[in-house]
């Protein structure tokens, strides 16, 4: 790529996109967009924009899927054609299909599994633009949705990436300091318990640099867990004045 | 919000919407937080939307896929008020279709019906249901002749178009009420 010549952060201490290396993309959140699913959530952060729907508990089908301790959870991340530069093909990818797994396994340590057992929630997570760090926002996202339709959860569970770029630890990787920084770091966390449900490296970190970048991260995902608080509340507020 | 905590375990006792974990107190749906200070109770009443499933005592709505002389399966389509987004389905037996004796399923609902049942059994996910009492039965039914709409006659049900006469077990509001 051509990009490599170029620095990516600036005498400054700025990065490409102006901001500093502990700072989040702007996010916009919004709980509650689609009507026909049971719930959804909406997320803007930077040139992301993801959409997610919940539908659910219903019943499994086949059903010898169905476990009979638990429900089912399922993801689908799907990107649409139109999300990255070049057509992106619509029919499941590879990583798609790892990203849904991961996802999945994200969400379920907040989920209250047991409650509906023999039963599934399905949990489409639809990527309209795509500009890195869509597994992070597609894990916050989620889990709004999934608040929103109701199901009992341990915790929100909100999602931020840290990562090297030019030997600098950053918060929130874009597509091109992805592309072409030195490691990236998706961290999910539960901020109210305290868990961490996704942990995911790839480059090459130093044990100072991760530990690091994993605080940071988690620092990250307590403020997107502010932002969903606020969502939701925004959301429910509203309803509550309407009912009274 | 999910996840909040609402108080530690020596000051309340978790209700319905509360959890306990490591001694705290932390909500696990999207409401408000009721604290009963007399009962020492803390539960959190929920706003919007709720996950709801088939429960035992629920009434319920669905539409008659299959008949059997003895069993009919039902798909459950919404439970109180509350419409689902899948479907459950259910088993009416005979016995517990109608509280005096019964021969036939036929003479008490025929597939594409639409029935109110209540919920008396949830072991393993397999829901059975009655209609005996007078506001459970079939709300909507269609002719096995010609499709349409059946209109009540009496006790029986009777075909607007082409005149045919059906048994049904009828709900009291028949063709009255909203599904």
């Amino acid at each position: 790529m051509s990009q490599k010549t170029e620095t990516l952060i600036d005498k400054n201490g700025l990065r490409i996109d102006g901001r500093r290396p502990d700072e989040l993309r702007p996010i916009k959140v919004e709980v509650g967009v689609l009507s026909n699913a049971d719930g959804s959530a909406y997320i803007e952060q930077g040139k992301n924009k993801i959409l997610a729907a919940v539908y659910g508990p219903k019943e499994l089908h086949p059903k010898h899927l169905a476990l009979p301790d638990r429900m089912v959870l399922r993801c689908r991340y799907h990107m649409a054609p139109f999300s990255v530069q070049e057509r992106k093909s619509p029919a499941p990818s590879r990583r798609e299909i790892e990203l849904s797994k991961v996802v999945r396994e994200a969400l379920e340590p907040a989920i209250f599994m047991e409650y509906y057992p023999r039963t599934a929630i399905d949990v489409f997570i639809e990527v309209l633009q795509a500009d890195g760090g869509t597994r992070c926002a597609s894990i916050t996202v989620a889990s709004l949705a999934l608040a929103d339709a109701g199901i009992p959860m341990r915790d929100l569970v909100a999602a931020c990436s840290a990562g090297k770029v030019d030997d600098t630890i950053v918060l929130d990787l874009m597509d091109t300091e992805d592309k072409v920084g030195s490691a990236d770091l998706p961290v999910a966390y539960m901020p109210n318990l305290g868990v961490v449900t996704l942990l995911q490296m790839d480059g090459i970190l130093t044990l100072e640099e991760f530990e690091k970048a994993v605080n940071l991260a988690i620092d990250g995902c307590k403020r997107i867990y502010a932002m969903q608080k606020e969502a939701l509340r925004a959301k429910y507020v509203s309803i509550k004045e309407s009912e009274e | 919000m999910p996840g909040e905590p609402l108080g530690v375990i020596e000051e309340f006792i978790p209700d319905s919407g509360a959890y306990t974990k490591d001694g705290i107190i932390y909500s696990k749906i999207i409401g408000c937080a009721l604290i009963d200070f007399k009962n020492k109770r803390v539960s959190v009443f929920p706003i919007g939307h709720v996950a709801k499933v088939p429960k035992v005592g629920s009434i319920i709505i669905g539409q008659v896929s299959a008949v059997q002389p003895q069993m009919a399966t039902v798909r459950i389509f919404k439970i109180g008020k509350k419409a689902l987004s899948g479907f459950f389905s259910g088993l009416l037996h005979v016995s517990d279709a109608q509280s005096r004796f019964v021969e036939s399923m036929f003479n008490i609902c025929k597939p594409s019906d639409i029935i109110r049942a209540e919920i008396i059994s949830e072991k393993n996910r397999i829901y059975h249901l009655s209609t005996k009492g007078k506001n459970l039965g079939v709300v909507y039914a269609f002719c096995s002749n010609c499709g349409y709409l059946l209109e009540q006659r009496y006790r029986d049900l009777q075909c607007p178009r082409c005149g045919k006469i059906e048994k049904r077990k009828i709900a009291i509001d028949y063709g009255k009420g909203m599904i």
